[in-house]
């Protein structure tokens, strides 16, 4: 599962842009490679990793979010849209130091801080969690619970739950 | 990576020969010229890092990594606020030992890298600091857009790790509000509806600077009407509430910011996407949504949030008069190294202390569950800290004016005279 110590290719794929049914596999773009497997976690809104996330235990923990107490570890998390915080690299990070992080993050619009958290954190602890970026439509035909592989190519392999 | 230029040092610290946290930081740079599809990377002069921020021990072992691998600095970097000040243990739970020992180690690294110790989130009260035109490395929020907005400084918002790992190299992708397109300002607020003399009290530029946050979306905003006297120090409110509310890493006001000498300049000759009418009901619902309801008596003050600047002692010190706080309050303000040594050598710093006032450098008040005595109902002149503090600390919120923060903390309740109130 881990590639120790190995330098990272970074591969650009095409992004996915037709509607899929279910069952199908979808082509991400890479922006951190990887593979990981597990059940999807659908962002309802966007989520500030710094403040609106707690990285001890892996739980969104902002009052206003209407995911409040969901707990992300060992989900491959689906983010229409995310909130940028400076923070955000160091939350994601120290989540996934501690195993309470998503196995994978599939994003609807590039983002450098989750991608930068993911780096650092595959880097220094020897992980190997993706960063994905596909389509809108695509990302909104995900639901919470619904069978998710990664491959190191960003191809997404995807079954309803 | 195809379309991407790389020069012959870039190609060196890919291929590890300075080592493998400088290939680390390289790669960083790859992949984030691949993620925001640059073709070209851009020399830098200047960082201001927040990787010194402690939220794990992730960023204790990033910086650890950096000094094993001998990376090295390549532009003047300086450090944003720490979890902790550090040279004050009394402030910070005692009982989060481990947590504070490992933001301590996190702070001694980045210094041991080379960074310089300024430990503020208002870098640009300092000096030296970057110029017009200038390409940066800003990642805390509030400083990405002062440096942007007020300077004329480009940087886009950075964040942990990428702030470092581009310090380290001297350069960024080409992108956003490093090139002039990306600057150009989209949707117009304007002030017709808002008097004057409400235009020049100093809770307006926190109010507005949550409106435009709130309203602005991911377009570049122009705010037209401010008025001659604006200075850094509304500017600074501005800035760190249009940023807290939403994300606003740059703005514009006529006549007042470098890039703005007129409307036009600031839309670049073309026509904005949408203009927002603010009206004074909207200041007061501003002030309403940063507040939060309590019948409690008010238990303490906080100021300065981003860090308090010279400027803001000097009215602080006018407006207190002599006068002690009440003793039923603490009274908590926050400034960096610099300015305090600035205030102290103007005496202002015994005569606040005398006052009862608590000077905490280094670290700010919102963001930790362990400054002493910090509960219940807190006022506070920045609308930064009333955004933040309530999902961070155990407080409820009352935004006013400096001047109503002082006559509060004199009195020892809530005294509100202005015109915010609807």
């Amino acid at each position: 599962m881990c590639r120790v110590g190995g330098r990272r290719r970074s591969i650009t794929g095409q992004l996915g842009n037709i509607l899929t049914p279910p069952g199908n596999s979808v082509q991400g773009k890479v922006l951190v490679a990887g593979s990981a497997s597990g059940l999807a976690l659908l962002l309802h809104e966007p989520l500030s990793f710094w403040g609106g996330f707690d990285p001890r235990n892996g739980k969104i923990i902002d009052v206003h979010h209407p995911q409040y107490g969901t707990r992300t570890a060992g989900s491959v998390m689906f983010i229409p849209e995310s909130r940028g915080s400076a923070g955000t690299p160091g939350a994601i990070a120290e989540a996934l130091r501690n195993g309470n992080g998503p196995a994978a993050f599939v994003l609807a619009k590039t983002d450098l801080k989750i991608s930068v958290g993911v780096m650092v954190a595959n880097r220094l602890y020897n992980l190997d969690v993706p960063v994905i970026e596909i389509s809108m439509p695509l990302i909104k035909q995900v639901s919470s619970g619904d069978e998710i592989r990664i491959n190191p190519e960003g191809l997404i392999d995807w079954r309803k739950g | 990576m195809p379309g991407l230029h790389l020069d012959g040092r870039d190609q060196n610290l890919l291929d590890g020969k300075q080592g493998k946290a400088m290939q680390f930081a390289m790669e960083t740079i790859v992949a984030a010229a691949n993620i925001e599809t640059a073709e070209s990377l851009i020399e830098i002069s200047f960082a201001h890092i927040d990787s010194c921020f402690y939220s794990g021990r992730a960023h204790l072992d990033f910086a650890l990594f950096l000094l094993q691998h001998k990376a090295r600095l390549a532009v003047p970097t300086w450090t944003n606020t720490g979890l902790v000040a550090l040279d004050d243990f009394s402030i910070r739970d005692p009982f989060a030992s481990n947590e504070v020992n490992e933001a301590r180690q996190l702070m001694e690294a980045y210094v041991q890298l080379g960074c310089k110790p300024v430990w503020t989130c208002a870098p640009y009260q300092l000096p030296g600091r970057p110029q017009l035109g200038d390409h940066i490395v800003g990642s805390e929020s509030n400083a990405v857009s002062f440096y942007n907005s007020v300077i004329g400084a480009r940087t886009n918002k950075y964040g942990d790790f990428f702030d470092v790992c581009a310090a380290l190299i001297g350069k960024v992708p080409l992108t956003g509000l490093h090139c002039d397109e990306g600057r150009r300002s989209r949707v117009l607020f304007t002030l017709d509806d808002i008097p004057r003399q409400i235009r020049a009290s100093d809770i307006f530029y926190h109010l507005l600077g949550h409106l435009v946050g709130r309203h602005c979306g991911s377009l570049v905003p122009v705010i037209s009407g401010l008025p001659g006297s604006t200075d850094e120090d509304d500017l600074k409110a501005i800035s760190a509430a249009g940023s807290s509310s939403g994300s606003v890493p740059l703005f514009h006001a006529v006549g007042i910011t470098p890039e703005a000498a007129t409307l036009d300049d600031a839309c670049q000759n073309q026509a904005p996407e949408k203009t927002v009418s603010l009206s004074v009901s909207d200041l007061q619902s501003a002030r309403e949504e940063l507040g939060t309801d309590s019948n409690q008596p008010l238990q303490g003050i906080a100021l300065g949030t981003p860090h308090f600047s010279y400027t803001e002692f000097e009215r602080l010190v006018g407006l207190l008069q002599g006068r002690c706080i009440n003793k039923s309050l603490v009274f908590y303000l926050t400034t960096s190294r610099h300015v305090y040594a600035r205030a102290e050598s103007q005496g202002w710093i015994g005569l606040l202390e005398a006052a009862g006032v608590k000077i905490i450098t280094d670290t700010c008040t919102y963001f930790s569950p362990a400054v002493n005595g910090l509960r219940g109902k807190v006022m506070t002149n920045a609308a930064k800290w009333a955004y933040y503090a309530p999902g961070m600390l155990p407080v409820q919120v009352v935004l006013g004016s400096l001047a109503e923060c002082v006559e509060s903390a004199v009195a020892g309740e809530v005294l509100l005279d202005s015109w915010a109130t609807s």
